[in-house]
């Protein structure tokens, strides 16, 4: 019991329901997804695992599963090595530009995806690229790139830059200092941006959905199915291990974005 | 004696767009010896060590380590090492793996390089903690596990930046002796960067002081206590009373000076000023005027004065002393003694000096 609580009695029912709000449908999903019916509408008939159960014999899902895991695996790579190289220029060097650079590859975070979906399908088009799990990847790689930056940049910044010169000064090469020095150091920064990276691109549908031919991947596949009110069950199943995998990626992702504050911390120390 | 030269800058500068880090500094190292840069914050020191390791490149000038150009020669390839302000110790790495992080490309075996590491230790009082994880370490144990790390690599000049500005007061002190020894048993030259004049005076066989980017004067601590080139270095290192003086004749080393407040003195002619006039500056240590209730005997100076201060230091007591003539009261500095504080404000006393404590600070209109 703090003071401030006591001083706005309201303040604890106001988080409570704004909480409630926010999660009760979500929760909702893995609820019905056990539900024996096919409706979803309360009460529950029957608690049921054949969902889940059915969800393996459905080839056209396994095949979306199949691309979404290709394609969020490329993007959170991609991005990842990309915003390593960034995160390491915007925090170490001082350049021309640097400011409108960093504004630019954070411009994502704040465009709309619609905009720039469309947008990319007619670029896409224009050159000549079919849409494909490569125009996704290219796609995600741009809408992922801020979280890598972002995670990446408070790596560097907790960071001495001490300890590469020294590596440096004991005779290693540059290459040799990334490799043994500023690669272990930043590591729990990478995997960080590799997780936060792959669960944004996994859970992607506008852009997938644009950009992704005939291909689908798994959320433009869940899109599909949701007008058929007889495969909703499944979604919801589907729906349900897509939010523990989601949620469980984010947890692991801050884990190791800790990991890397306490291990510079210790470094500065 | 002569010694060979391990390092020689010669008209380095360096510049940042308008910005003049460094200006023609010239300097010569000998081998075995332990030099300090010292200044202020901001002087250019840490550039000159850094463009010595080959951290940074000067933007005009020569750098020979070992009469050889080190130009084309990057830091990974220079026989220097470094030992980091914040000792860069790696933090993914054990005492031992720090410490061998450098003999990876030495071609040595596994057990070589073992008894290399072994023996890096031992010389900072460390064998034994080769497993020791790096964030187990204490401040003082950290700077010792970067020493370690920079000596096993046998450099031929070991570059040490603020080593102890890190260090809590007590271990500052144990640590310079340490230095110092440890230089001494090894017999490598040091270049350490400090703005530290008790550090740089009680460590080092040279000193070379710098200001706004140009190397002012470089002397043993003894000389550069004595004979400062001009006031900037005087008010540096020590404290020091700053008296104008009129310059009325001059023979053989020594100056017939007419001080203020002080009176006509035979004093030594500093051989490292740029230039004397008629008017003169010189100056006067506190610990070097004597403070008495009586006439004291005994001393070439001998004038009257008022307290118009007095603060206790702990070790010494400072008195502002006005004296008739002088632009602005004398400060002198008394041994604690005996805990008192004799004189208080208002209290009429005597002051002595020697004319050899007078130290010539060249023109005054250059000061």
């Amino acid at each position: 019991m703090t003071g401030r609580s006591r001083l706005l009695p309201g303040l604890r029912a106001y988080t409570l329901l704004y909480l409630v709000f926010l999660y009760l449908p979500v929760l909702l999903i893995p609820l019905f997804s056990f539900n024996d019916g096919t409706v979803v509408a309360f009460p529950i008939s029957g608690l049921t695992l054949k969902w889940y159960g059915q969800l393996a014999s459905e080839d056209a899902l396994l095949r979306s599963l199949g691309n979404s895991f290709i394609v969020a695996g490329a993007t959170a790579v991609l991005s990842t090595a990309l915003g390593l190289f960034a995160a390491r220029a915007y925090v170490r060097n001082k350049f021309r530009g640097k400011q409108w650079s960093e504004g630019l590859v954070m411009l994502p975070l704040v465009t709309p995806v619609i905009i720039v979906a469309s947008a990319m399908l007619t670029l896409f088009m224009l050159i000549g690229l079919r849409p494909s799990l490569a125009t996704v990847i290219l796609g995600h790689t741009f809408l992922t790139l801020p979280f890598a930056v972002a995670i990446l940049k408070s790596a560097f910044e907790e960071f001495d830059p001490s300890l590469e010169e020294a590596a440096y000064d004991l005779g290693e090469t540059v290459l040799g200092t990334f490799r043994r020095v500023t690669l272990p150091i930043v590591a729990p920064g990478i995997v960080a941006s590799l997780l936060v990276t792959f669960t944004v691109s996994f859970d992607e549908f506008v852009l997938a959905f644009f950009l992704s031919g005939d291909r689908p991947t798994l959320p433009v596949y869940i899109w599909s199915q949701i007008r058929f009110p007889a495969k909703l069950p499944n979604t919801l199943a589907l729906g349900s291990l897509l939010l523990g995998f989601s949620v469980l990626l984010l947890i692991l992702a801050e884990y190791f974005r800790r990991k890397t504050r306490r291990g510079a911390a210790d470094a500065k120390r | 004696m002569t010694r060979k030269s391990i390092i020689e800058l010669i008209g380095i500068e360096k510049r940042y767009h308008s910005f003049q880090a460094l200006a023609d500094l010239n300097l010569t190292l000998q081998e075995g010896e332990f030099f300090s840069l010292l200044g202020p914050s901001g002087c250019g020191k840490t550039t000159a060590l850094r463009i010595i390791a080959g951290f940074q490149e000067p933007t005009a000038g020569i750098v020979r380590i070992a009469g050889q150009d080190m130009q084309a020669v990057p830091a990974n390839r220079r026989p220097t090492n470094m030992v980091f302000q914040s000792y860069a110790i790696f933090p993914h790495l054990n005492v031992g793996d720090n410490v061998g992080f450098g003999l990876s490309r030495s071609g040595l075996s596994r057990q070589g390089r073992k008894a290399r590491i072994k023996e890096a230790l031992e010389m900072v009082a460390l064998d034994g903690f080769q497993d020791r994880h790096a964030d187990a370490l204490s401040g003082g144990q950290r700077q010792r596990v970067a020493l370690a790390r920079a000596l096993v690599m046998q450099p031929k000049v070991l570059l040490l930046d603020e080593p102890l500005s890190a260090l809590d007061k007590k271990l500052r002190e144990t640590m310079q002796f340490e230095l110092r020894r440890l230089q001494q048993s090894i017999g490598i030259t040091f270049v350490m960067v400090t703005h530290d004049q008790y550090e740089a005076m009680t460590m080092s066989d040279r000193i070379g002081v710098m200001f706004d980017g140009r190397l002012t004067q470089v002397d043993t601590p003894s000389k550069l206590y004595a004979f400062p080139a001009n006031r900037e270095v005087a008010a540096f290192i020590g404290g020091m009373n700053f008296l104008p003086a009129e310059l009325v004749g001059e023979r053989a080393g020594r100056l017939e000076v007419v001080v203020a407040g002080l009176g006509r003195l035979d004093i030594v002619r500093n051989p490292g000023v740029a230039r004397h006039d008629k008017d003169l500056l010189v100056g006067l240590r506190p610990e070097q005027l004597h403070i008495t209730r009586e006439d004291p005997a005994g001393y070439e100076v001998r004038v009257q004065g008022t307290v118009t201060d007095a603060a206790f230091y702990g070790e010494t007591v400072h008195y502002h002393v006005e004296i008739a003539g002088a632009p602005e009261p004398v400060v002198v500095s008394v041994p604690n003694h005996f805990h008192t504080v004799d004189y208080t404000r208002g209290d009429k006393v005597w002051l002595g000096a020697q004319g050899a404590s007078v130290i010539d600070l060249g023109a005054r209109t250059d000061n």
